[in-house]
């Protein structure tokens, strides 16, 4: 079982490192794919904090943005390589996580809502509104694409896209290892504990303001090297692209997924990019439809994209009966 | 100075009166079904096209169209009630997604059916205008005010006096129990949500006529409205009125001291002050928090 | 209530066609497509809707001439349509798709300067020609990309006639009321970079879009003695600040954007409160100049309103886009589309369309002035002064 896994596993990684190569495949594909796995490493991070923390933050989007502006910035403004700007960029907005995260990280359920809902609007009331810095709401331009490696003797491009996008991917991968890895050590299960009795977890010794304070910052910094990516991969950092809207688009992403699933922010970002995709062809409906598909999701779904698979999964198996349903 | 402080205070007031209005709905269905239902500001906006509909297209009667939005709402919050909030009664976190897709869903549709530029709500009998000092305002916006004291009231009343109102109350405080003692836990929750849609379409065409009617008109309401609950502390409606109203006044009274492009990072400054300084919000009771 | 019903049943038949993959039957007919991007939804709608007008009389009339003619074939002209939401991502993602799935050799629109960043370096990549029509910010053909060009003028060519006006009348301190976007930053920095050096600015209030209420910057904007206002916002805004400014009798110059010269402005608000209002425009509509008199009365006859800025901007953007094509001899090459685009010499119903080295055009700004009985005056330029009735 465990092996079918593992060779399952391998097999979508092969196929997908080599999408670039099937033949005829459209650059629009790529580029879809390549903006999914771009969504889905901030989702990766908030899937920490909300799935594994309980944490629901509506502010994550302005974390996202000071890593992009950050990364931006260093390179257009310091000369930095995009290799030296990613690490700077997941400090800055890991930093800025601890900070925000020891303020209001007292406040429990709505009130936690609310408050990272306001950051988020200051963050980005900051990144429109510091134009000697930020260059305003027209946004950072000419903000490059990272430079090119060798590896193994060939040279590997990154301005060009099935290069990029295979960097994007390797970079989701190496997000949904942390993850992995983070939610089966100590940490992950003293998260948990947290998460289904935070006075039980105190009474048993578990330090919960400090972990949750560490689980706001990892989170943090993960969407900062999502933000990284994400202005390298467009070009420029626009507060538009940082804005309450994105912060709750990463929210639905998660939960569409599946909230604490090792998959979930993966299949939630392939769902919010590709879908509207999809769609353009009906192009005034698109929104209407999409909103119709949150709607039915969740009253179908409740447990996201990635619940939806395990039921399946176990169906398949004819074990769905002996099973006990994924955890809330 | 002190001249300029008091005149942005009654501005900001005036602006404050109309988040509570957006609040209130809410904060009823907060209060009694413990959801946030972030779709409210969409309907709040429903509320005013149904009244525009009625009125340019039906009637031409202010009060009639005001009426016929309550209808026309009612029967969409029910629709919505019983498909979506019903069967994710207990699953918070799915309710506020399925909010937010009723966002979309609603916003989008009404940018299908009536397009997307501002339609104006003309009511010539509002249009005319109050001096307060050297500050001037439209009798429409007093007619707002007076409308949310009227609601506040009268839900207020309901709420304390009557024998349903009592059972909201119990549902609020306890579902289980007052399923124990033989309350009608799913008929509270349709009325408090067909009391909600009434208020939003009030609201909604009420406002219409003040400035004008668009797709996105409930948005930034919403957002502030759900920080004055927050700020009054959440689930009394004192509360929330003088949330909404504080709300109103820092963002007016700001533009004095902080430049204009920083508002709303202060006025959210200033709730996370508040709310560092006294989690459980201004009026709000320390309770045991739910899960 | 019958139209609402109709627009419904229509648009709920044709999303089933688009869904089942319903594509026209070919006709005869060579075909020639261009990509158009603009916001369908989202905050930016209402603007896109006059976007959308001009591109679509202008492939009408291009179609009623039987097409356009390319390496002497003749071609229809079609349109594919994306929406962007004003969002940088969702933008480069539209653009992608028309270069490589539906491989437009041209692409024009776009409304939002934030967007309009992240999608024409995508243009560059995938080396087709992308002509924008509505952004405004200054540094956008400044960034070095030889495949972007702009048919509008942009911020500092629109406040320069402007700012010389405002300078001479001495109206000062001048106060300023601007959405905090794009559009209304871009507006207040080339405005207050172009006023004479130390000009005295009473008071600046930015506003988010989708705020309604300005009573607290009209009580400031009193409070400092502000002798003109200048509004740098859309139509409708724009219709509640001048609503809250006279209401609250406040006896200042209103000075407007483009979007601030319409007949259907007026409609807004009425001749009374509009009466002295100067604003710069790129399309007065009623100007004593044939070509604007030919748009705007064809506009009128298919929209059933005043011809809109946005919509002559667009308007052009197709048919320098379709002359482009003509010249270049080829309907797919979009390296030639180019090559024909930097030597375009284009009469359009804005001006004369010719661009620069940065690919940017020069198309005439006018000033002009509400009168009091509802109609307007062109006070800029020179050649074309007109009382009232022109503007």
């Amino acid at each position: 079982m465990r092996a079918f896994e593992i060779i399952g596993g391998l097999l979508a990684l092969a196929g997908l490192w080599a999408l670039p190569q099937w033949g005829e495949l459209s650059p629009y594909v790529l580029h879809i794919a390549t903006l999914s796995a771009i969504y889905a490493i901030p989702a990766i991070g908030l899937n920490l904090m909300l799935g594994y923390g309980g944490l629901v933050s509506l502010g994550h989007a302005g974390f996202v943005g000071i890593g992009g502006y950050a990364a931006g910035l260093l390179m257009v403004d310091a000369g930095w390589t995009f290799w030296a700007a990613l690490p700077a960029a997941m400090l800055a907005s890991g930093a800025a996580g601890a900070l925000v995260g020891a303020l209001c990280l007292r406040l429990r359920t709505h009130f936690f809502m609310i408050v990272t809902l306001a950051f988020g609007l200051i963050l980005h009331a900051v990144m429109n509104n510091w134009e000697e810095l930020t260059r305003g709401p027209v946004g950072l331009a000419g903000i490059p694409r990272p430079e090119a490696i060798a590896l193994f003797g060939a040279e590997i491009a990154f301005r060009r896209l099935p290069d990029f996008y295979r960097l994007t991917m390797a970079a989701a991968m190496a997000a949904l290892a942390v993850q992995a890895l983070i939610v089966r050590s100590d940490f992950g299960r003293m998260l948990a504990a947290i998460r289904q009795d935070e006075v039980l977890a105190s009474a048993r010794g578990v330090p919960v303001m400090a972990m949750k304070v560490a689980v706001f910052a990892i989170g943090s910094a993960i969407a900062g090297a999502g933000g990284a990516f994400k202005v390298s991969f467009l070009r420029v950092a626009a507060p538009a692209s940082f804005d309450m809207l994105e912060s709750i688009n990463i929210v639905l992403i998660v939960i569409v997924g599946g909230a604490g699933h090792l998959l979930g922010p993966v299949l939630g970002a392939g769902l919010f990019v590709a879908v509207p995709e999809a769609l353009r062809v009906a192009s005034a409906w698109r929104l209407v439809v999409f909103g119709l598909v949150l709607v039915l999701l969740m009253r179908f779904a409740p447990q996201g994209l990635a619940g939806l698979a395990a039921d399946a999964v176990r169906r398949l198996r004819g074990k769905g009966a002996l099973r006990a349903p994924g955890h809330a | 100075m002190l001249l300029a402080v008091a005149e942005q205070v009654l501005n900001g007031l005036m602006l404050g009166s109309i988040y509570v209005f957006v609040a209130l709905g809410m904060m009823l269905i907060y209060g009694v079904m413990h959801v946030l239902n972030f779709a409210h500001g969409a309907l709040f906006m429903l509320g005013g096209y149904c009244a525009h509909l009625v009125f340019t297209q039906a009637i031409g009667n202010y009060a009639l169209a005001i009426l016929a939005a309550i209808v026309m709402l009612i029967a969409v919050g029910a629709v919505i009630e019983r498909t979506v909030f019903a069967p994710l009664r207990d699953n918070l976190r799915n309710q506020v997604i399925a909010s937010l897709g009723l966002v979309l869903f609603i916003e989008n549709l009404v940018v299908v059916l009536w397009g997307p530029n501002a339609l104006q709500f003309r009511i010539e009998t509002t249009q005319a205008v109050v001096s307060l000092g050297v500050l001037r305002f439209r009798v429409q916006h007093l007619l707002i005010i007076g409308v949310c004291a009227l609601c506040v009231t009268a839900l207020f009343l309901f709420l304390q006096r009557t024998r349903f109102g009592t059972a909201i109350r119990a549902v609020a405080q306890n579902p289980r129990a007052a399923l124990v003692v033989g309350i009608d836990v799913v008929r509270v929750h349709r009325v408090t949500f067909a009391i909600s849609m009434a208020l939003a379409a009030i609201g909604g065409a009420l406002l219409g006529p003040l400035f004008l009617l668009f797709p996105q008109m409930g948005d930034l309401p919403l957002v502030k409205g759900l920080a004055g609950i927050l700020l009054g502390g959440m689930g009394s409606i004192g509360g929330a009125v003088v949330g909404g109203l504080l709300i109103g006044v820092i963002e007016a009274v700001s533009t004095l001291v902080i430049a204009t492009d920083y508002r709303d990072a202060v006025t959210f400054t200033a709730i996370v002050l508040v709310l560092l300084l006294r989690p459980q919000g201004l009026f709000g009771v320390r309770t045991r928090e739910e899960a | 209530m019958t139209k609402i019903v109709r627009r419904a049943a229509l648009s709920v038949l044709a999303v089933g066609a688009a869904l089942a993959g319903f594509t026209p039957i070919a006709a005869a007919q060579d075909r020639v497509t261009i990509g158009v991007l603009t916001a369908l939804s989202g905050p930016l709608a209402a603007p896109g809707r006059f976007q959308m007008n001009g591109i679509n009389l202008a492939v009408e009339d291009a179609n009623a001439q039987g097409g356009v003619e390319i390496g002497g074939r003749r071609y229809q002209v079609e349109i594919k349509v994306y929406d962007t939401r004003g969002n940088p991502a969702e933008g480069a993602s539209a653009m992608q798709r028309l270069t490589t799935v539906d491989r437009v050799p041209v692409v024009i629109g776009e409304l939002s300067s934030g967007v309009a960043a992240a999608v024409a370096p995508i243009a560059a990549d995938n080396e087709v020609p992308f002509i924008l029509t509505v952004p405004t910010g200054p540094n956008l053909t400044k960034a070095n990309n030889r495949w972007l060009f702009r048919v509008n003028a942009h911020n500092d060519q629109l406040s320069q006639a402007l700012a010389d006006f405002i300078s001479r009348q001495g109206w000062q301190p001048l106060a300023y009321i601007a959405w905090n976007n794009d559009a209304g930053r871009g507006g207040v920095q080339s405005m207050s970079r172009l006023l004479p050096q130390g000009w005295r600015i009473g008071y600046t209030g930015f506003f988010n879009v989708g705020e309604v209420d300005f009573s607290a910057h009209v009580t400031n904007i009193r409070n400092a003695g502000a002798r003109a206002v200048m509004l740098f916002m859309d139509e409708e805004p724009g219709s509640l600040a001048i609503a809250q400014i006279k209401a609250a009798g406040l006896d200042v110059q209103l000075i407007g954007t483009l979007a601030m010269g319409s007949d259907r402005f007026l409609r807004r608000l009425d001749a009374q409160r509009l009466n002295g209002m100067v604003q710069y425009n790129a399309f007065p509509p009623n100007a004593a100049v044939p070509r604007i008199q030919g748009f705007s009365q064809r506009y009128r006859a298919k929209f059933n309103e005043e011809a809109h800025g946005f919509a002559a901007q667009s308007y052009d953007g197709l048919m320098v886009a379709l002359a482009a094509l003509r010249a270049a001899g080829s309907a797919t090459d979009a390296r030639r589309v180019r090559e024909a685009l930097t030597r375009i010499d284009h009469e359009g119903v804005t001006g004369r369309l010719r661009f620069d080295a940065e690919g940017q055009a020069s198309p005439p700004v006018y000033v002009t002035q509400w009168c009091a009985d509802g109609r307007r005056r062109i006070l800029y330029p020179a050649d074309v002064v007109a009382d009232c009735g022109a503007g």
